[in-house]
């Protein structure tokens, strides 16, 4: 070994690794199609089944309630992309590409923050596929462009965040079927946050997990841009959740790149 | 009756003519060798000579039955052990003989007797209860011929049976197919290893880019390309010259890489002096000299132009004669 | 050398169908955890949408105050769905893996492979349907009397066999695991353009027109009515017309592409 590598030869590892996963990601129908297909249903069956909600006392003003639920569509979109991102990063683990990898000069981080960078795309994708449908279907974003440009990069941080989870999930299993199992625990995390209904409507014991989820937070911070105004404490809270998500995505991310070495 | 018949056999996928017109008669109890290599169209043949593809032009039958029109009476009579060997990982070796027993109509227990002995037969007994995901690529192998067997099939079509094995097991695959070729059964068997067409086939047919290029026995396509050759390996830079010298005495073979010269001749070991002596004359040095029977791999370049097969040691008959 | 004692065709077509059906079986219980997304998935939804929307009930239109019993069939039903869609994917895994093969080269009559796996699927989506109605119960729905637990029952069964044929035929025509999504939420939308969040005159007015027309309204009908109110024939006969209709168009496609696999 001829010492560490310099940053920049890092980082263009980082990059490499990047670009292959967001190109893989996007030339496969399976990785990107959940990701679009699932909460855009949703959201109709939802905006169109439970419309009426509106009108319950207690809920918060709004244009629509398809202008309330896009950032409930924009979280169920970026969780999928973390999870996506954990199937893709197990299916390299199961055909060996990793290993390919583990045995080059590099430092084992980059495996991961190139992975993120295919799974922030499609973080990125979902959110402005969101935004699209929102605006086609008349749900006015309130705090105009600033308000959407925040919305986009909050929820594209927060794929990143659950990507790291995803990741760790990926690298301590190695079975793309296992991470593919975990789909439905992505619904039930946002079902107990106030990510589909505001929170103080919702029924116990959802009710009061909702009041701590990190999630809740997250879509707080998506959400207020769009139905009144970009406000500082929800964003910062935001932040706060997504910076909470990354660490211990990445705490787990280590313990298990470190067992994978060990158990080879 | 022949046992399998092609006439004009096509099959296109869009642009792509994977086989464009084969003829073949296999006669009842015999085993028919298809030799070619990886592209040539031995797959696509067979999955339609077993009614999973439907030509796009000619016919086939087999066991008298055509394989478009009557597709239910050919896979009655047909056993098939195809080239991706699709093994269920999860379910044993013994449930799966007797899945096959029952997709056969098969009863119940005539099913269960018949897995017990074809496991005994393929030497699977002790590993029958595990799960096949846990079996060797040799014993998955054997275990999908045993499959194929389980309807005591009149036509066996084996794709690519050995391809992959170690020489051992390989060798246990050709007894199978000769014992069961013994009971009566006719083989069809797709290979591009020279010696397993050789050594197993009463008759061979040679594809190349979905064209069948030569038939025969073994012996007969030998015999037809005629006689033995001495191919010398020379020092650099010499070959044109005894290229040059050696065409006066007998026919020039394409060499297998260019240090080489291949240089047919009538009389065998009998002509080695000779070649010598003209090589010595003109100041060529030999590093190794060696007197080289025909094989199937000379018919495939006789009638392709190119080889079959890499040279190695495994499948050539080859007379060492010191240098 | 032809094989000596044949059965009739009809034993060996039987025995076929148990034997693919056992097959199925030997999936779930040999593969660690498979049984758990089928049954996990409805759940999470019975019990997230429950927490979540269960304010809705506050609204008038609702002819039950409970919202599990309103949403308790629906959530059998997107079991069915998911767990019928899952057969389609395990067959577009078994084309791409070749074991399809296998199959095909026996003289099995065609329709007999398709019922072995269309049938599998029915049975499995009893799994999560129990748990989802025990979840249920325990959470004090009301018990649907037991005309009206059958009902439902029938009414999954067959909504996983014909989730089955529509995953069969995406498989047989794509021979590729990738069409997965493709076989999942068609059946989740036409599970879900439905009254099943809300009634029907609580639906927005696209939504509602949707559900208007689609056959699967009437399935989720006939299996919600024991749980919210009184079975009667009226609420029955559309179900089961539905269900027939939906089978012998999806089956009789899925079959065509099963016929048409050497083409
Ligand atoms: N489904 C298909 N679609 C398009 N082309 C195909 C298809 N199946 C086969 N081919 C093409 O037909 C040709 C012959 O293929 P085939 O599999 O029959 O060859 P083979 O002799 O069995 O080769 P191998 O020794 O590699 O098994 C190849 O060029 C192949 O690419
Ligand atoms: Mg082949």
């Amino acid at each position: 070994m001829n010492g560490r590598a310099s940053l920049a030869t890092n980082l263009r590892v980082v990059r490499a690794l990047g670009m292959r996963s967001v190109r893989q990601t996007f030339r496969r129908p399976q990785l990107i199609a959940p990701i679009i297909v699932f909460p855009t249903l949703l959201l109709a069956i939802q905006t169109g089944g439970a419309s009426a909600a509106v009108e319950l006392p207690g809920f918060p003003p709004v244009q629509s309630f398809l202008q309330f639920m896009l950032a409930g569509a924009i979280m169920q979109s970026l969780m999928l992309a973390g999870n996506s991102g954990g199937i893709a990063l197990a299916v390299d683990i199961e055909m060996g590409f990793t290993d390919r990898l583990f045995a080059a000069p590099i430092p084992r981080f980059a495996i991961v923050l190139g992975r993120l960078a295919g799974t922030a795309a499609l973080g990125l994708f979902g959110a402005l596929w969101f935004l699209a449908i929102g605006l086609i279907f008349g749900a006015e974003i309130e705090s105009g462009v600033a308000g959407a440009l925040l919305a986009v990069a909050l929820a594209t941080a927060a794929a990143c965040a659950v990507g790291g989870i995803g990741a760790a999930i990926a690298l301590r299993t190695g079975s793309a079927s296992v991470v593919q199992g975990l789909f439905p625990l992505v619904l039930v995390v946002l079902f107990v946050s106030s990510a589909f209904f505001p929170q103080e409507l919702m029924i116990e014991p959802a009710k009061t997990i909702a009041a701590y989820n990190p999630l809740s937070f997250v879509a707080e911070g998506i959400r207020e841009p769009m139905i009144s105004g970009i406000d500082a404490t929800d964003t910062l809270e935001a932040l706060a959740a997504i910076a909470g998500i990354i660490i211990l995505g990445l705490a787990l991310s280590a313990r298990a790149l470190r067992h994978r070495l060990r158990v080879g | 009756m022949p046992a399998i018949v092609a006439e004009g056999l096509e099959r296109a996928f869009g642009e792509v003519l994977a086989v464009q017109g084969i003829d073949l008669a296999v006669e009842e109890g015999e085993i028919y060798g298809f030799l070619g290599p990886n592209g040539a169209g031995k797959t696509t043949t067979v999955r339609m000579l077993t009614t999973l593809l439907l030509p796009t032009g000619g016919r086939a039958s087999v066991a008298g039955h055509d394989v478009s029109a009557e597709a239910r009476a050919v896979r009655r009579s047909i056993g098939v052990a195809l080239q991706e060997a699709a093994l269920d990982p999860l379910m044993t070796g013994r449930e799966l003989i007797r899945l096959q027993a029952t997709l056969q109509g098969i009863p119940t227990a005539e099913g269960r007797r018949r897995a017990d002995d074809l496991l005994e037969r393929v030497d699977l007994a002790g590993a029958a209860d595990r799960r096949v995901g846990t079996y060797s690529g040799g014993m998955q192998r054997r275990l999908d011929l045993a499959a194929a067997l389980v309807h005591e099939p009149r036509v066996l079509f084996l794709d690519e049976p050995t391809t992959g094995l170690d020489p051992v097991s390989r060798k246990t695959i050709w007894e199978e197919v000769r014992a069961l070729n013994n009971e009566g059964t006719t083989v069809f068997l797709t290979t591009q290893y020279l010696e397993e067409a050789d050594q197993l086939a009463d008759d061979v047919g040679i594809i190349d880019s979905g064209r069948i290029v030569a038939e025969g026995t073994p012996e007969s396509l030998k015999a037809e390309i005629g006689n033995p050759h001495i191919q010398l390996q020379l020092a650099e830079g010499s070959v044109a010259e005894a290229e040059a010298k050696l065409g006066e005495i007998g026919r020039l073979l394409p060499p297998k890489d260019g240090k080489k010269v291949l240089v047919e001749v009538e009389n065998g070991a009998a002509d080695i002096p000779r070649v010598v002596r003209i090589l010595d004359e003109a100041g060529i040095a030999v590093e190794a000299l060696e007197l080289v029977r025909p094989t199937l791999d000379d018919v495939f370049v006789a009638k392709t132009g190119y080889h079959l097969e890499e040279e190695s040691e495994e499948n050539s008959e080859q007379e060492p004669v010191g240098a | 050398m032809e094989a000596t004692a044949q059965l009739p065709a009809w034993r060996t077509n039987l025995a076929t169908i148990g034997a693919l059906m056992t097959r199925a079986r030997n999936e779930l219980l040999r593969v660690p955890g498979a049984a758990i997304p089928g049954v996990l998935a409805p759940t999470i939804f019975f019990l997230g949408l429950n927490g979540v929307f269960g304010a809705l009930t506050q609204l008038n239109g609702f002819s039950t105050g409970s919202y599990e019993a309103f949403i308790v069939p629906v959530s059998m039903l997107q079991g069915a769905g998911f767990t019928g869609a899952a057969a389609g994917v395990n067959l577009a895994r078994d084309i791409e893996a070749g074991w399809l093969d296998r199959l095909l080269v026996s003289p099995t009559p065609r329709w007999v492979l398709l019922a072995g796996t269309v049938l599998a699927a029915s049975a499995r989506a009893l799994i999560p349907a129990t748990f989802v109605i025990a979840i249920a119960l325990a959470l004090g729905a009301g018990f649907p009397g037991l005309d009206g637990l059958a009902i439902a029952y029938l009414m999954v069964a067959a909504m996983a066999a014909i989730a089955a044929c529509w995953g069969s035929m995406l498989a047989l025509r794509f021979k590729s695991q990738s069409a997965a999504p493709l076989m999942q939420s068609g059946m989740m939308a036409l599970i879900l353009f439905t009254p099943a969040y809300a009634p029907l005159a609580l639906l927005s007015g696209w939504l509602a027109d949707v559900a208007r027309i689609n056959p699967a309204t009437d399935v989720l009908e006939a299996a919600r009515q024991g749980f919210v109110g009184a079975v009667t024939w009226a609420d029955t006969w559309p179900g089961l017309l539905a269900v027939a209709g939906m089978l012998a168009l999806l089956g009789g496609l899925a079959l065509r592409e099963m016929r048409r696999t050497a083409v």
